[in-house]
């Protein structure tokens, strides 16, 4: 199967929320195109939209005005069942506080997007097993969440957002419970999924995470005001 | 798209909840367990009494059973009433000659209570006179001997048909009192006929049971010898087929109406008002005691609804972590209402087991409770379903709660 090389396309996109009587621009006009196998960090002030741009790029949430183009067909206007639709089959999420589900098991958490997948997944059992070596916690599977170091959480986390094949992974802050040793660890092992097919958008504050990836995006009161490649 | 594969999903979701969540479940699910149990065992109880109730109903002869009574004649009679001989022998010869749709008639000549005398032992019981079509009509049965025979009615015979009660206190040692003499009233009977007894039901506190007290003489021999006249007290008729009661009612009242004189000075009582009034019963019984089970189901499907809101706010980051990696809101609904739906299910069917523990307590508690039955089903049935659909309605609106949660605000909640 081939697939568009451009993930996804923005055009003017705004984002506006209403606060009491007053109007909020969380996004003010984003124009931007997203490449295959790209790393992207998005950095900024909070406040600067930057949350806001993650949850329009992961179908949670959708844009009050503007273009948004997903493997070159508009869903910009799309329900939310279709947007459900995507975030199960092509979209990844990682968490800042991992968000793993306390009562299950890091392999039953790990197989949790499988049941709102729309296709049945035979080897669901093999599948999780193998996400679970793609980050070296296979020999951990029957813990519980609770058992598990920060670090082996977040690991966990990516697990269940690889168990999908997804195109694209977004994270917020994947790094920022995290100490410095594991913050290296959870980068590295982010870039190499890039080398995967798999494209990477993070938001972050720490400048040495950023420094990973290859494309970096500052935002400032909803607008983008630089992007610059390495 | 895939509900099956949905709702088991939810199912084993609930169910992995439930578990991870024992005690607050058996709190939820308690409601329910009571709401069912109570119905069900109410039910059963009053199915049982009832039962016992409409048994009694039918010894007596059951709804074919006509009685004839005498009553004053109406307000424009009141002057001639004079001329009507009353309720007599000849009333029961006019019935066995003129209405074949009669099938059994007998009268009761009411002697009440008598001193029967044995071996020197002494004996109170009731005691009426009465034609062989007795025996017919009711539905007790003969253990011994013979019953009343037309022989004796013709012959005013001096015989006795004695029941249990009687031989218990004049025979004691005897299991067949046949044969034997009795006096009564300074006159010798030779005992005939002994009725089985009809058995007090196991477990009842008393032995007691009126019906085993009466015994029997021919109608004509209680005329003569004690009363002098040919009255009679009642005269009982008891019809071949329910279809043929009107006709039979009608039939009746034209015969006694000429053998009367014209004069109204009887009535005609059909046991279709006592049955009414059983059925009235039971339909108070029941709509007073369903009332009071569905507001206990009803209270337990608030506490299941309770629960469940307390779940959903509990779980509000879950619900935003299953959001995000694909989860649709009807997936959420499902879940939650499933969740909903296994209290339930579990709860009834807990309940039911209760049920039959609490039925067969009461079998032992309750006098002539041995009737109540240990598997109402169809109250078992209707109880489950209806906690089911409790708990389905009072899962709709947690789960819908849940379904309409935005992802992003879940996923900040702390």
């Amino acid at each position: 199967m081939t697939e568009p090389d451009t993930i996804f396309k923005l055009s003017d996109l705004r984002r506006t929320y209403t606060v009491g009587s007053e109007q909020v621009n969380a996004l003010d006009g984003v124009d931007l195109t997203i490449e295959d196998r790209e790393f992207i960090a998005v950095i900024g002030s909070s406040g600067s939209g930057k949350s806001t741009l993650m949850h329009l790029l992961g179908f949670m949430d959708s844009p009050t005005a503007g273009r948004m183009e997903f493997e070159g067909k508009d869903v910009t206007r799309i329900n939310g069942a279709a947007r459900a639709d995507l975030r199960a089959s092509r979209i990844g999420f990682v968490f800042q506080s991992f968000n793993l589900l306390p009562r299950l098991s890091v392999l039953d958490n790990v197989l949790l997007p499988l049941t709102y997948s729309r296709s049945r997944v035979a080897n669901q059992l093999e599948l999780g097993m193998a996400a679970l070596e793609r980050v070296g916690m296979e020999h951990r599977y029957a813990h519980t969440p609770s058992q598990l170091s920060g670090g082996e959480r977040q690991r966990v986390a990516i697990a269940r957002a690889l168990i999908n094949q997804p195109r694209l992974i977004l994270a917020d802050e994947p790094t920022g419970n995290l100490d410095s040793k594991n913050r290296g660890r959870i980068m590295e092992l982010f870039a190499s999924l890039l080398e995967e097919g798999i494209t990477l958008a993070l938001v972050t504050h720490d400048h040495e995470v950023a420094g990973y990836a290859g494309r970096r995006i500052r935002m400032q009161d909803g607008k983008i005001v630089e992007d610059s490649k390495a | 798209m895939n509900l099956v594969g949905d709702i088991y999903t939810g199912c084993s979701n609930g169910l992995r909840e439930i578990w991870a969540n024992k005690v607050r479940s058996i709190l939820s699910m308690s409601g329910i367990i009571l709401g069912v149990a109570a119905l069900v065992s109410m039910v059963g109880i009053v199915q049982g009494m009832l039962g016992n109730m409409r048994a009694s109903f039918e010894q007596g002869g059951g709804i074919l059973k006509l009685e004839v009574h005498p009553t004053e004649a109406p307000e424009a009679q009141q002057h001639i009433a004079g001329i009507s001989p009353g309720m007599t022998w000849r009333d029961v010869v006019a019935i066995q000659r003129a209405i074949p749709l009669a099938g059994y008639t007998t009268p009761i000549v009411d002697m009440r209570y008598e001193r029967f005398i044995a071996h020197g032992q002494r004996a109170g019981a009731l005691l009426h006179g009465v034609t062989p079509d007795l025996i017919d009509i009711g539905t007790r049965e003969l253990e011994y001997g013979r019953f009343v025979a037309d022989l004796d009615i013709a012959q005013k015979s001096p015989v006795m048909v004695i029941g249990t009660h009687l031989r218990d206190k004049l025979f004691p040692d005897l299991d067949s009192a046949v044969g034997r003499q009795v006096r009564l009233r300074g006159q010798v009977y030779t005992i005939v006929g002994q009725l089985a007894e009809i058995k007090p039901m196991p477990g009842a506190r008393s032995r007691y049971n009126w019906q085993n007290r009466y015994n029997y003489i021919p109608a004509t021999t209680a005329m003569s010898r004690y009363q002098g006249t040919d009255a009679v007290n009642q005269i009982h008729v008891l019809a071949d087929h329910v279809d043929d009661l009107p006709d039979l009612i009608e039939q009746l009242e034209n015969t006694l109406t000429r053998t009367h004189r014209g004069i109204q000075d009887f009535e005609v009582r059909t046991q279709e008002e006592r049955l009414n009034e059983l059925k009235k019963l039971e339909n108070s019984f029941t709509y007073s005691l369903g009332g009071i089970a569905g507001i206990s189901l009803l209270v337990g499907g608030i506490g299941i609804m309770n629960v469940m809101l307390a779940s959903v706010s509990e779980r509000i980051r879950e619900i935003g972590v299953r959001k995000a990696i694909g989860a649709r809101s009807h997936d959420i609904f499902i879940q939650f209402l499933a969740e909903a739906i296994v209290i339930s299910v579990l709860g009834g069917l807990i309940g039911l087991v209760a049920s039959v523990g609490f039925l067969s307590v009461a079998r032992d508690l309750i006098p002539q409770g041995s009737s109540i039955s240990l598997l109402p089903v169809s109250a078992m049935f209707y109880g489950f379903i209806f906690s089911n659909a409790i708990g389905l309605l009072s899962g709709i609106y947690p789960a819908m709660r849940a379904a309409r949660l935005d992802p992003i605000e879940a996923l900040r909640y702390e």
